[in-house]
């Protein structure tokens, strides 16, 4: 099988810090990858080189095959790359609705079709059993879980070739959580290709079919779901510390 | 075992009376100044001095509402009184020297645009902050208008048509109230109703989160200055065509009472909140109180010490007692 989105020696600089030194990654179609790593170790900086948000200072990118070169988060998207960034990334004075489909507004005419927006945003939620009773209302007013599950719902409704998640349990609920991770396994399952990046690594084990282990900007290691267990990755992350 | 039962909801109304607690509480204040001025002088509500307030209002509040665009992303315009005087200088030249009054005027609201998308690029390209940019255009742009005009003001003569923008009528109201009046609808049109309306709010709301969904981010952030540009110029025009002259000593202060005005309709400072409503009434609140102090023969310079008092007032308000979480004295509990 050719991999959805495949990536070679990507290396990206912040002024002195090297934060990426040549990775590569290849995603399947219908593949949960599980990118784990402990803080710094350049798992958020990958996933915003994939969704165009920064541009790498070396590597290639290859999308089914094709080489990409992203010009920024706009190209990535019109690509169907969607993320769910860790701060979410919401408009605190705009509606749900509003946010739902920011940046991809229904118009008619010259002006937006509020109507449409509200009953198809209705249906968003409803298909990935979020409950937010008023869409008129504005983000700010909402709970951080549900603040998050506008957040997934508006990457996951598009219908993305490649979803991207950092973080996007952090802020839920128990019943949220298992939502999210049944909505991972649902998306897998229509051939779209996840990468999650958590820090529950028993959610991992519940959606991932691949696990790769990041470690100061470089792959260490790449684990099938099968072959590994929570010690294994546990010491895969900390890295030669604890052996010493 | 209990049974699972759904929390009840708050009621809609009670949402929009926090919401639109802003609007509210300046339309009451701007009611409390028109009943109080009504009260005390026999010649405010007069429709010859309503008439009157809205004609000198006019260019205020067509700045006003460029400006609560400006805010809403975050951004400030202090340059709007000197482009003013620079337009209006330019015109009085321009129209002095022949050029047909059409033409000059298209001409000027052009000239306008390009002063904003300078100022606008400087901001939304270079990343200098707003307040520097347009500080930077306060002074330079009154020292063109001054350089050009030598301080002198220049007459305006025989363009009737041209006069007729600042002094006609049109069914008994001034046609400078009604440019206004239609200024202030497209406005609330374009920011509530619109694409581009959508992409402002968004890009004070949260400039990143715009950006990652693929928004003209930055262009956004300049067009604003593009927009208050050609505002200023058409303020410049109606202010030029009314006085029958050009200065470059219009409109001085300006700026402060288009700040206030959006200030006062509840826009927030930060970006990202706004109404053109509360703009509106902001600018009205301004505009009769200047109006009825001047009626009730109090010396103009104490105007300028309750506009600024009231200012205050109406913000504090705002904050401590019209939000969601009221609570009164200092600090005691929540």
């Amino acid at each position: 099988m050719k991999p959805r989105i495949s990536l070679r020696n990507i290396r990206k600089n912040f002024g002195s810090l090297q934060a990426l030194r040549g990775v590569d990654l290849d995603i399947f179609p219908g593949e949960c990858l599980g990118l784990v790593g402990d803080n710094a170790a350049g798992k958020s900086t990958l996933t915003k080189i994939i969704s165009g948000t920064y541009i790498p200072d070396d590597g290639t990118i290859h999308l089914d095959g094709e080489p990409v070169r992203f010009s920024g988060p706009a190209d990535a998207r019109r690509r169907n790359i969607e993320m769910v960034f860790q701060d979410l990334s919401l408009c605190d004075h705009i509606d749900v609705a509003g946010n739902l489909f920011l940046g991809r507004e229904i118009t008619k005419g010259p002006f937006l079709d509020r109507k449409t927006m509200l009953s198809e945003a209705r249906k968003m939620l409803d298909a990935l059993e979020i409950r937010i009773p008023r869409l008129g209302r504005k983000v700010a007013q909402l709970s951080g879980g549900q603040r998050q599950a506008i957040a997934i719902a508006r990457a996951a409704s598009f219908d993305p070739k490649v979803l991207i998640m950092d973080e996007p349990t952090s802020a839920l609920a128990v019943a949220e959580v298992e939502a999210v991770l049944s909505l991972i396994n649902r998306v897998k399952a229509t051939g779209v290709s996840v990468i999650l990046i958590t820090h529950r690594l028993q959610d991992l084990f519940r959606v991932c079919d691949r696990i790769a282990v990041m470690y100061e900007g470089t792959k260490v290691a790449e684990r099938s779901i099968v072959e590994t267990d929570l010690e294994d990755l546990v010491k895969l992350i900390v890295g030669e510390k604890d052996e010493k | 075992m209990s049974a699972y039962t759904e929390r009840s909801q708050g009621s809609p109304w009670a949402d929009f009376l926090s919401e639109q607690a802003q609007v509210l509480s300046i339309a009451f204040f701007f009611l409390l100044c028109v009943v109080y001025f009504a009260a005390t002088t026999d010649t405010f509500l007069t429709l010859g001095n309503l008439l009157n307030v809205i004609r000198q209002a006019a260019p205020i509040l067509i700045v006003a509402v460029a400006m609560t665009f400006v805010i809403i992303t975050g951004g400030i315009d202090l340059s709007v009184g000197s482009q003013v005087a620079l337009v209006n200088a330019v015109a009085a030249i321009v129209l002095s020297a022949g050029l047909p009054w059409p033409m000059a005027v298209v001409a000027m609201l052009c000239f306008g645009a390009l002063i904003g998308l300078g100022q606008g690029w400087f901001v939304a390209y270079q990343g200098i902050p707003a307040f520097i940019v347009t500080l930077a255009g306060l002074s330079m742009l009154r020292g063109v208008a001054l350089y050009l005009t030598q301080g002198y003001s220049i007459p305006i003569q025989g363009v009737p048509g041209f006069f007729a923008l600042g002094r006609g009528q049109l069914l008994g109201i001034p046609l400078p109230a009604l440019i206004a009046i239609a200024v202030a609808i497209l406005g609330y049109v374009v920011i509530t109703a619109t694409r581009y309306g959508r992409q402002v709010v968004a890009v004070g709301s949260n400039m990143e989160a715009a950006r990652r969904v693929g928004m003209p981010a930055r262009w956004t952030i300049a067009s604003v200055y593009v927009v208050s540009g050609v505002a200023s110029a058409l303020a410049g025009l109606l202010i030029a065509a009314r006085l029958g002259s050009g200065s470059s000593n219009a409109a001085v202060g300006f700026e402060l009472q288009v700040i206030a005005a959006v200030v006062l309709g509840g826009t927030s400072l930060m970006g990202g909140r706004g109404t053109i409503v509360g703009t509106i009434l902001g600018a009205l609140t301004i505009a009769v109180i200047g109006n009825g102090l001047i009626l009730m023969h109090i010396s103009p310079f104490f105007t300028q010490i309750v506009t600024g008092a009231i200012i205050l007032i109406a913000i504090w308000l705002n904050t401590r007692i019209f939000t969601a979480n009221f609570r009164f004295g200092f600090g005691k509990g929540k």
